[in-house]
């Protein structure tokens, strides 16, 4: 490893080890756990949007189908059967990714709008089956009940877990050769074709580990809760988020759902009292934020610096010498000399 | 069965327009086919139904006697179709090296160390080894046709297809390129198939030539033969004749 590589891992350890050990401390309230979990929960969101749209191009507008199925899936599995809540969490996320191999037909036949409009219409079918089901209670929502109920602190860890195992998926998925042949299809998909890389493996398999994951998530989004309802379960706002975080973040870049999270979760924390004009205003934002900042926060700070937080870049030197390293953390060196 | 590649009867084309009509062709093991014929005629339409990137509306194309008309792109290159693009285009946002690897890896099947070496291959063939790093966004237009090759020689095709390599290249850039193709047949057994607008090289580069004219073979064989034979010259001031009155 070279010594900016290994600076780079001690940092992210001290931050992750922060994450863990700060709660313990006795300055922090409930509150601040509270939007510590909401951060973590949405970054894991942004993250699994990105893996999609940022490294694939499918855009979906129906993440809130994992989420909506998830959070069912909690509600009847503990308040109707009795059940503990990992339970549903792991059904709900498995049930996500029979899904997202049943909509993959969509995959085939669909290409950009049509995809995302097509998963915005099943969620919709979704919300309206949800609504008319007596099992679930129908319109009436469900209320989560589950003795003991988890508490902030024992959320807020399982979120931590979950949103630092979403960073390693995407980054092992990204060093694979799945993730070399994501970032030829995202730069020219008929030429990557042409170069042999199965693109529709390839989607799939995005799409699977964005649904299981947004299965997790939107678990213990409605554990967080306590109730669910169909309309907001299945609602379009779940992606509108997803979308505001990548892009304020940094759309394709792996760091930027974090940035987008924390601005996310203190902007709508603060339009809160703004009831019905939050979404008005964060729309201002974000499309200031195109406007200025095209690639996002991270995106435009690792084109001007030449930097990245986490590279997947390949180099040659470094495949041939053997050593387990094919990450090559030098990309900002190439980048200034090319240009 | 002595072609690697065949066309029978294929029509083709995008959308409700159908640019190739009724095209049947050979190309025979070990050998290079040039292909010539006016701009637009439906040379660069008939890599792409080589490739998969279009399908035949009816009509056959067979590679090493397996009719492969219906197969997905990845499939063609895993059989062992490589093409190169007239107008390049390099995964802008990768190196230079990263471009063959991703060629070598998911074309030719390799892992990433074993497709390190074929690419580092690939690049020192073409000439790119000093550039393996860079942006391929970057590179200038010779180099990128450079990359079209070594990205396509990544996938470890047994059939080759050249889309106007040479095009817009100086006289010793062009005969660099002629003895790489050359090396290509003799040296790995290739066989090409090598569009190229008429040049009088191309009669010696190449075992048999064919123009094409409105998306039907207008004429196949000998190169010499092909290269005077009225038909190709009507073709050609046809079509010259077109650009005069035009401008
Ligand atoms: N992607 C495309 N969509 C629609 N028409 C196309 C496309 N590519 C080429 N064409 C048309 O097909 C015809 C043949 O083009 P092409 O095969 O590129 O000719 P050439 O023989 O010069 O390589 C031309 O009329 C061109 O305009
Ligand atoms: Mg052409």
């Amino acid at each position: 490893m070279s010594k900016s590589s290994k600076i780079r891992v001690v940092v992210i350890l001290a931050v992750v080890i922060a994450l863990y050990v700060i709660p313990q401390s006795p300055l922090t309230t409930d509150n601040t756990m509270r939007i510590g979990l909401l951060i973590a929960l949405y970054c894991t969101l942004g993250l699994m949007w990105n893996l999609m749209a940022g490294y694939t191009g499918m855009v979906s507008l129906g993440q809130q189908i994992f989420i909506g199925i998830a959070g069912y899936n909690v509600a009847v599995f503990a308040t109707t059967f009795g059940l503990p809540f990992w339970a549903g969490m792991f059904c709900g996320a498995g049930i996500s990714v029979l899904l997202s191999v049943a909509l993959s037909f969509l995959l085939f036949r669909m290409k950009g709008m049509y995809f995302a409009i097509a998963t915005w219409i099943t969620s919709e079918a979704l919300k309206i089956i949800f609504t008319s089901w007596e099992f679930v209670n129908m319109g009436g929502g469900m209320t989560i009940k589950l003795r003991p109920y988890p508490d902030v602190f024992e959320l807020y860890y399982i979120s931590l877990t979950l949103v630092i195992g979403a960073f390693l998926v995407v980054f092992f998925v990204l060093n694979s050769r799945i993730g070399l042949g994501l970032k030829a299809m995202r730069d020219d998909d008929d030429a990557s074709a042409a170069m042999g890389v199965n693109i529709f493996r390839a989607k799939l398999l995005c799409f699977m580990i964005s649904g299981f994951v947004t299965g997790l998530c939107g678990a213990l989004f409605y554990i967080n809760q306590g109730s669910i309802f169909p309309g907001p379960g299945f609602g379009i706002s779940w992606t509108v988020a997803a979308v505001f975080i990548v892009i304020i973040g940094g759309i394709g870049t792996i760091t930027g759902p974090i940035v987008g999270a924390i601005i996310y979760v203190f902007l709508s924390e603060f339009l809160s009292q703004y009831q019905g004009y939050s979404m008005i205003i964060l729309g201002v934002i974000a499309i200031a934020v195109i406007l200025g900042l095209p690639y996002g926060i991270v995106g435009t700070i690792e084109r001007k610096f030449g930097f990245e937080v986490l590279s997947t870049r390949r180099t040659m030197k470094n495949l041939l010498s053997g050593g387990r390293a094919n990450v090559d953390y030098s990309r900002g060196r190439d980048l200034r000399v090319s240009k | 069965m002595a072609a690697l590649l065949r066309f029978e009867h294929v029509d083709a084309g995008y959308g409700n327009v159908r640019i190739l009509e009724d095209l049947s062709f050979e190309a025979e093991y070990g050998q290079i086919l040039g292909v010539i014929g006016p701009n637009g005629c439906g040379k660069t339409t008939m890599f792409n139904a080589c490739i998969g990137h279009i399908t035949p509306t009816s009509g056959h194309i067979l590679f090493d006697g397996k009719d492969i008309s219906k197969f997905s792109p990845a499939k063609r290159v895993h059989m062992g179709i490589g093409r190169t693009y007239q107008v390049p285009r390099p995964f802008e946002n990768m190196s230079v090296f990263e471009n063959v690897l991703v060629s070598a890896v998911h074309g030719a099947g390799h892992t990433e160390r074993q497709g390190a070496r074929i690419a580092e291959e690939a690049l020192g063939i073409t000439g790119l080894t000093e550039k393996a790093e860079l942006i391929a966004g970057s590179l200038t237009l010779l180099d990128r046709k450079r990359l079209e090759i070594a990205r396509a020689l990544g996938t470890e095709p047994k059939l080759l297809l050249l889309d106007e390599v040479a095009a817009g290249l100086i006289e010793t850039e062009i005969k660099d390129i002629m003895k790489l193709v050359a090396d290509l047949k003799s040296k790995r057994g290739l066989t090409i198939v090598w569009i190229e607008h008429v040049i009088e090289t191309m009669v010696g580069a190449t075992d048999a030539l064919m123009c094409i004219s409105e998306g039907h073979e207008l004429l196949i064989g000998d190169p010499r033969a092909v290269m005077d034979s009225r038909e190709v010259e009507e073709v050609y001031l046809g079509a010259s004749d077109e650009e005069v009155n035009a401008a």
